[in-house]
């Protein structure tokens, strides 16, 4: 069973891996003379102008920035949302799933009309502002729930001993909460890493462009033909950064969960 | 006890509501320095509220918390120096049990050679040297406990306030440890109040209990008085144990008797027949068929049974109460 679901999971990411070593004429029909398999698909990925760590860097920057301001405003917000009573608590939670389930798709062509009027265009670190108005309703769900998990009397048996809201968040509340930031953080940095509609319109200038977008555009110097190779070893170079974030911030989360609870 | 007659701690017509809900209603109520004061009661009958209204972890809705004549009423948890063990110890999971010492001490601002002779001090008087860097995950209830009590002792608080210390200890442990807390905490110049809905455990820690139900004070007196004296019938129920008989002898007036006040001898006011036989070791407990209904009656394990039991008791431990408020009756009137 457990194996069903590991096949089922790893599938398509094999298949890619599978694809990008392939020689193209290797994709449709068995070759008969020569091996099939070619290292020329990462050739011409890695060989484009801009090169390609160009585009994987600027990703990474709108990311990490997209992350970090998103977790910097939703700690203070969940943080206020759970200690909020009555129905001001009620209807901004409300207010929040229905922001978090609303479709980014239908808000582009707003978010254009604002970059444009604001001259946002063609700024990667701009970018990260439509990016966190958009993380942060689910980042504040997710961290609320967190720190409504925390046990009352923690925070209280701070403050009698004297701790202010600044002290006890970073000495007490927020050491008990990373494994709910790290996980919060992953998702909001997967939010930004893989957002296309967005980094399209807001994006022009070669260079600048996000690692979606990039790929996109590979295949369209090219109009008889798809380049499935080039396709697949940009989309396996673009997610090994991502491999190795979420193997560093599981070992956080897993050693965060065996900390031990208050639980006697 | 009193140095001067404002030293210790005061309480003056406190109450807390909750939307609608009254959970304290104006409670007056004085520990002295160094005492010890047992608030008992059921759970939901505002103990638990009281102590946070005492730290100021929830604000008062009228009335005034003073301490040695000051009013603390409108200040915060923390700068009041009031210290509190938790129900649930509340030690940050994340830190060693030095580590949970060390913090309120670093916020404070104590300098780190004085920090670290207080925390010496403490883990030798408690007696936590070995665990001084463990987590508390890693350590039993009671050593727990210890640590909590630690760091509420730590920053030489002048209230000390504790919310069910005992309550997630097995019973055995907690018999060895009353002793051991009463020598920590009691006697020292601070007042304590302690927090308890078992009764054996306010008769074993406090000088004095206040007895609360329903968010009143019922009682504050020695476990003696409150025993023998009782104002009114929720007291003279909720201690001691077995439970005082309740009897309906006439329209209006109950007759309150405990069990071990009633002998069962040939002669005796009230036919009794045996329904039940409880074996208690040091003591058996006989629950009786009489004419008002089944009356409890502790005596001592081996006593013979009467072939026609009757009841009966002395004049002096008849406890009259009004049927419907539950007041005391004057003593002894027929």
């Amino acid at each position: 069973m457990r194996l069903l679901v590991l096949l089922w999971s790893l599938g398509p990411l094999l298949w890619q891996l599978r694809t990008s070593l392939l020689r193209p004429e290797a994709l449709v029909a068995p070759l008969l003379e020569g091996s099939p398999w070619t290292l020329a698909n990462y050739q011409l990925v890695l060989s484009g102008d801009p090169p390609f760590w160009r585009y994987l860097s600027n990703s990474a920057l709108v990311g990490l920035v997209t992350t970090g301001l998103t977790l910097l405003l939703a700690v203070p917000c969940a943080y206020g949302l759970q200690k909020q009573r009555g129905p001001l608590r009620w209807g901004v939670g409300l207010g929040l799933v229905a922001a978090a389930m609303f479709p980014t798709v239908l808000l582009f062509l707003a978010l254009l009309e604002i970059a444009r009027s604001f001259g946002l265009a063609n700024d990667l670190l701009a970018l990260s502002l439509p990016y966190t108005a958009l993380s942060l309703p689910l980042a504040v769900l997710l961290l609320r729930a967190a720190f409504a998990d925390l046990p009352v009397e923690l925070e209280d048996a701070a403050r009698l001993e004297g701790l202010d809201l600044g002290q006890r968040l970073r000495h007490v509340l927020l050491p008990l909460l990373g494994p709910a930031l790290a996980s919060t953080g992953i998702l909001v940095f997967l939010a930004s890493w893989n957002e296309y509609a967005i980094a399209l319109t807001w994006i022009s200038r070669n260079d600048l462009l996000t690692l979606p977008i990039a790929i996109a555009r590979i295949g369209g110097s090219s109009v008889f033909t798809i380049p499935y190779g080039a396709f697949a070893a940009a989309t396996v170079l673009g997610s090994l950064p991502l491999l190795l974030l979420v193997l560093l911030a599981q070992r956080a989360i897993v050693s965060g969960l065996t900390r031990g609870a208050v639980k006697g | 006890m009193n140095l001067t007659p404002a030293a210790g701690l005061e309480l003056r017509q406190l109450c807390r509501d909750l939307g609608e809900r009254r959970l304290l209603d104006r409670l007056d109520l004085k520990v002295a320095p160094g005492e010890c004061l047992a608030l008992l009661g059921p759970s939901g009958c505002g103990k638990s509220t009281t102590l946070r209204l005492v730290a100021g972890l929830d604000p008062a809705s009228a009335g005034k918390v003073l301490l040695d004549g000051e009013d603390l009423t409108d200040r915060g948890p923390g700068e009041r120096q009031v210290a509190m063990v938790f129900q649930s110890y509340a030690l940050y999971p994340h830190l060693s049990v030095e580590g949970n010492l060390a913090l309120g001490l670093k916020v404070r601002g104590v300098p780190v050679r004085e920090r670290q002779r207080r925390i010496e001090a403490i883990l030798d008087l408690l007696q936590l040297q070995e665990l001084r860097l463990r987590r508390p995950a890693q350590l039993s209830g009671g050593q727990r406990q210890r640590v909590a009590l630690a760091r509420a002792l730590l920053r030489q608080p002048r209230i000390v306030l504790l919310d069910e210390p005992m309550s997630n200890l097995d019973a055995q442990l907690r018999e060895e440890l009353r002793p051991e807390l009463r020598r920590l905490l009691c006697g020292r110049e601070q007042p304590v109040i302690y927090v308890t809905h078992d009764q054996q455990e306010a008769v074993g820690m406090a000088d004095r209990i206040a007895l609360l139900e329903g968010g009143r004070l019922q009682q504050v007196g020695s476990p003696r008085e409150l025993y023998a004296d009782p104002a009114n019938r929720f007291v003279a129920s909720f201690l001691g144990r077995p439970a005082i008989n309740l009897l309906a002898m006439e329209p209006h007036r109950q007759l309150g008797l405990r069990p071990e006040h009633l002998r069962l001898g040939d002669d005796g006011a009230v036919a009794a027949r045996l329904q039940r036989r409880e074996w208690w070791g040091h003591q058996q407990l006989l629950w009786l068929d009489t004419p008002w209904g089944t009356v409890r009656v502790l005596t001592a394990p081996e006593t013979p049974l009467p072939t026609e039991p009757r009841l009966s008791w002395q004049r002096q431990h008849e406890l009259w109460f009004d049927p419907r408020s539950g007041e005391r009756l004057a003593h002894g009137r027929i």
